[in-house]
């Protein structure tokens, strides 16, 4: 094992997830608070895989019908059409503006699905114990954390539509029930990614020890 | 860990082995997720309409996710792909329909693109121009469901309105178009939905809805015929113009009829076939049974004598010429005209009054040969003899009249022939030409130059006379003129004389103070005096008589 994969946790002490004060726990059940900032300290998250793994499934299941329905109903005298987020895509494309297609694909469709594949990918990982590219693992959870607060983009562009275009009774534009399904698909990942604790991509390798002795 | 207080001795605390996580709370999320996606999927899958395909001939302005289905304007199904099929002739419209709709996907619904519309007899679909493009639908009646339609290339003009439906057979389509009206004296009652080329294309068969309650007027009996446009005819009845309505004048249209010798019948049946007659006049027309035909062999020539022309007996039509020909003497290549007629007895015995009818109609039933006898005895012993005459001056029509010609010499006829040959007189118009002729002849014959001599000779003298009455004239005013004015003073002269007379005698007599009426009223004065004095007298001798005798007693 070389230095990196030497853990806080192994020598019995807790760094604190706000300051990053290491210090010693008041107990190994309860390790009490940190001195300087006063957050709470804490080996591991509590509870942090089964968390995480809850979030990504319920992220899972509301994604396929934030793609299935429609995110907007578009009504043109008289005659409506709805449109699901790949329906736009495709409708984008064909329309000849590739670039913005290719932007909401990215944002819309890519990313979510990229954020919930990485999230169980570290899942995972972390579960079976790897060793393996622990530095790259954790860049990794950082770009899906990064990422998390620009992913509502969908959200905002069709609230936006929805709140401006509203020329009754010329053309209006409704909400459809995707876009909740999307902005839970956001939400979820956001909180799984928050309750993912990125600390135990190193404690890898170290499974049969006691976490604190 | 090890502190300045020594610690030795305080006991080890247990370490309890950390207890296998439990199921946490956050399960509830992915769970809830789960719950609300199925419930979603399953309340799609049930309200899952079914998918059918619909072939068209031509998608236009159809779009897949935009274009609908519609029934009664309400939205009942989506367009979801359009795409070639059958060969690439033909397109294939696949399209999701509401559950709530699945029940009416059956056998023989109808489908169709509605587009606007703009024809004479109206304007529809104009929906369209906006919302694009859709697709109707008309309920079947059928409860076999299918998923599989051919679309209607035009749309149906009725949709489930009151009515029936009618089938009309004609010579040709006319200028009717679908939506073409259907007039009943003169009210909008119907239109035409469609026409098609009968199977082997002799005819036509143009389907026509009748609305309730005007359907119930189409009896078995009922006539149609053809208001498209403006009817005009100029034969040998003269000039008849005919229109149903302007509508129809421009778009077509159709009217229809019971014709007035036919008692009225039960309403005819749905998809009754009915005879499209050309005009009015020929579907009123009395359906003649009972046609007789006969050949007339003319000497004149028979231009202007059409086919339909009538055969009229004492100028009431009774027939029609249904050929007009040559004939050739085979002895003699002497070729002549030939008209073949046909009589219909029926029309004899419609102008007849009714006592005298039944008479008619019994030698109408009796047999082929006692008819015969009887035309051989109109022909041979009063004289019934056919004539060319002309109808119209103007256009040279003809017609063929029967009269009596009792001093028509006897003809030569073969009784026997098929069809009989009837005797003809020349006439009409022959008989004109025969007297122009004459005139033109006489007129030809006449010595124009010796009239023009005497005429000459005429014209001197008159001049003469004229010349001699000239000098009269003159003479009148040189010589007896003054004459006549001294004689005219002199007559003033005796009027203001007679004038003065007159007016003395006025003064004389008729004056208020005229001498003569004083001395008038001065006698009439003295009479009346003497009258009183008299009656004084007869009263006092009839008191006193004795008074005569012995004089007036003094009292």
């Amino acid at each position: 094992m070389t230095a990196a994969t030497l853990t806080a946790a192994q020598e019995g002490l807790v760094s604190c997830e706000t300051c990053s004060l290491l210090s010693r726990p008041a107990s190994a059940a309860e390790p009490g608070f940190c001195r300087r900032c006063g957050a709470r300290l804490e080996f591991r998250r509590h509870a942090s895989i089964q968390y995480t793994w809850a979030l990504v499934i319920a992220a899972a299941i509301c994604y396929i019908p934030a793609n299935a329905l429609p995110v907007l109903t578009t009504n043109t005298l008289g005659s409506s059409e709805s449109d699901t987020i790949i329906g736009g895509v495709v409708f984008l494309y064909t329309s000849g503006s590739w670039p913005l297609a290719l932007i909401v694909l990215i944002a819309s469709v890519m990313i979510p699905l990229g954020k919930l594949v990485a999230l169980a990918y570290l899942l995972i990982t972390v579960q079976r114990g790897s060793a393996e590219s622990t530095r790259e693992r954790t860049r990794l959870y950082r770009m899906v954390e990064f990422i998390g607060r620009w992913s509502m983009l969908d959200v905002f562009v069709d609230t936006f539509t929805v709140a401006l275009v509203q020329l009754q009774p010329l053309m209006s534009v409704e909400p459809g029930p995707g876009v909740l399904f999307f902005a839970a698909v956001v939400v979820l990942t956001m909180l799984a990614a928050e309750s993912f604790d990125p600390r135990l991509i190193w404690d890898s390798g170290h499974r049969k020890r006691p976490r604190h002795g | 860990m090890a502190d300045n207080i020594d610690m030795a001795n305080l006991p080890q605390a247990a370490v309890v082995p950390p207890k296998r996580t439990r199921i946490s709370v956050v399960w509830i999320i992915p769970i809830l997720a789960a719950v609300v996606a199925i419930g979603i999927a399953i309340q799609r899958v049930m309200t899952e309409g079914p998918t059918i395909t619909i072939v068209f001939a031509a998608a236009e302005g159809i779009e897949a996710g935009k274009t609908f289905v519609k029934y009664k304007d309400v939205n009942i199904g989506q367009v979801t792909a359009v795409q070639l099929a059958e060969n690439y002739t033909k397109v294939e419209v696949t399209a999701k329909i509401d559950k709530s709709a699945a029940g009416l996907m059956v056998e023989d619904a109808k489908f169709w693109v509605v587009e606007p519309r703009i024809t004479l007899g109206g304007v529809s679909g104009l929906g369209t121009l906006l919302s694009g493009n859709y697709i109707g639908f008309e309920a079947g009646k059928s409860a076999e469901g299918q998923r599989r339609f051919t679309g209607l290339d035009v749309q149906p003009t009725i949709t489930d309105q009151p009515g029936r439906k009618f089938v009309l057979k004609a010579h040709d389509l006319g200028s009717l178009g679908i939506g073409a009206p259907i007039y009943y004296r003169r009210l909008l009652v119907g239109q035409v939905t469609a026409h098609k080329l009968a199977a082997d294309g002799k005819s036509v068969e143009i389907k026509v809805f009748v609305n309730a309650p005007y359907d119930k007027y189409v009896n078995p009996e009922t006539r149609f015929w053809n208001a498209s446009g403006l009817d005009v005819s100029l034969g040998a009845d003269g000039l008849d113009v005919r229109t149903e309505s302007l509508l129809a004048l421009l778009a077509g249209g159709l009217a229809f009829d019971m014709p007035s010798f036919l008692p009225p019948d039960e309403p005819a049946a749905e998809n009754t076939a009915f005879q499209l007659y050309p005009d009015r006049a020929t579907a009123m027309k009395q359906p003649d049974a009972i046609a007789r035909r006969y050949v007339l062999y003319f000497t004149e020539s028979v231009r202007g004598l059409e086919v339909g022309a009538p055969v009229t007996l004492f100028g009431f039509p009774v027939g029609e010429v249904t050929e007009v020909g040559l004939t050739v003497d085979p002895a003699t290549l002497v070729f002549g005209p030939r008209v073949n007629i046909t009589f219909f007895l029926e029309r004899v015995i419609e102008q007849l009054p009714s006592e005298e009818k039944a008479a008619a109609e019994t030698m109408a039933e009796q047999s082929a040969e006692a008819r015969l006898q009887v035309v051989r005895r109109a022909v041979e012993e009063e004289g019934l003899r056919a004539q060319l005459r002309s109808g119209n001056l103007l256009t040279g029509e003809l017609y063929v009249a029967f009269e009596y010609f009792p001093k028509a010499p006897k003809p030569k006829i073969d009784w026997s022939r098929d069809p009989l040959e009837l005797p003809v007189v020349p006439g009409g118009v022959a008989d004109i030409e025969s007297k122009l002729d004459n005139i033109l002849t006489k007129i030809d014959n006449m010595p124009i130059d010796a009239i023009g001599t005497d005429l000459r000779k005429a014209f001197a003298t008159l001049a003469e006379t004229l010349k001699d009455a000239a000098q009269l004239v003159k003479r009148v005013d040189v010589d007896t003129v003054p004459e006549l004015r001294t004689t005219l003073i002199e007559l003033r002269r005796m009027m203001t004389t007679a004038d003065r007379v007159l007016k003395d005698a006025d003064a004389t007599l008729l004056g208020k103070d005229a001498p003569a009426q004083q001395e008038l009223r001065d006698a009439l004065q003295e009479v009346t005096r003497a009258a009183r004095s008299v009656r004084v007298l007869t009263d006092e001798l009839e008191r006193h008589p004795e008074a005569l005798i012995r004089g007036k007693t003094e009292e």
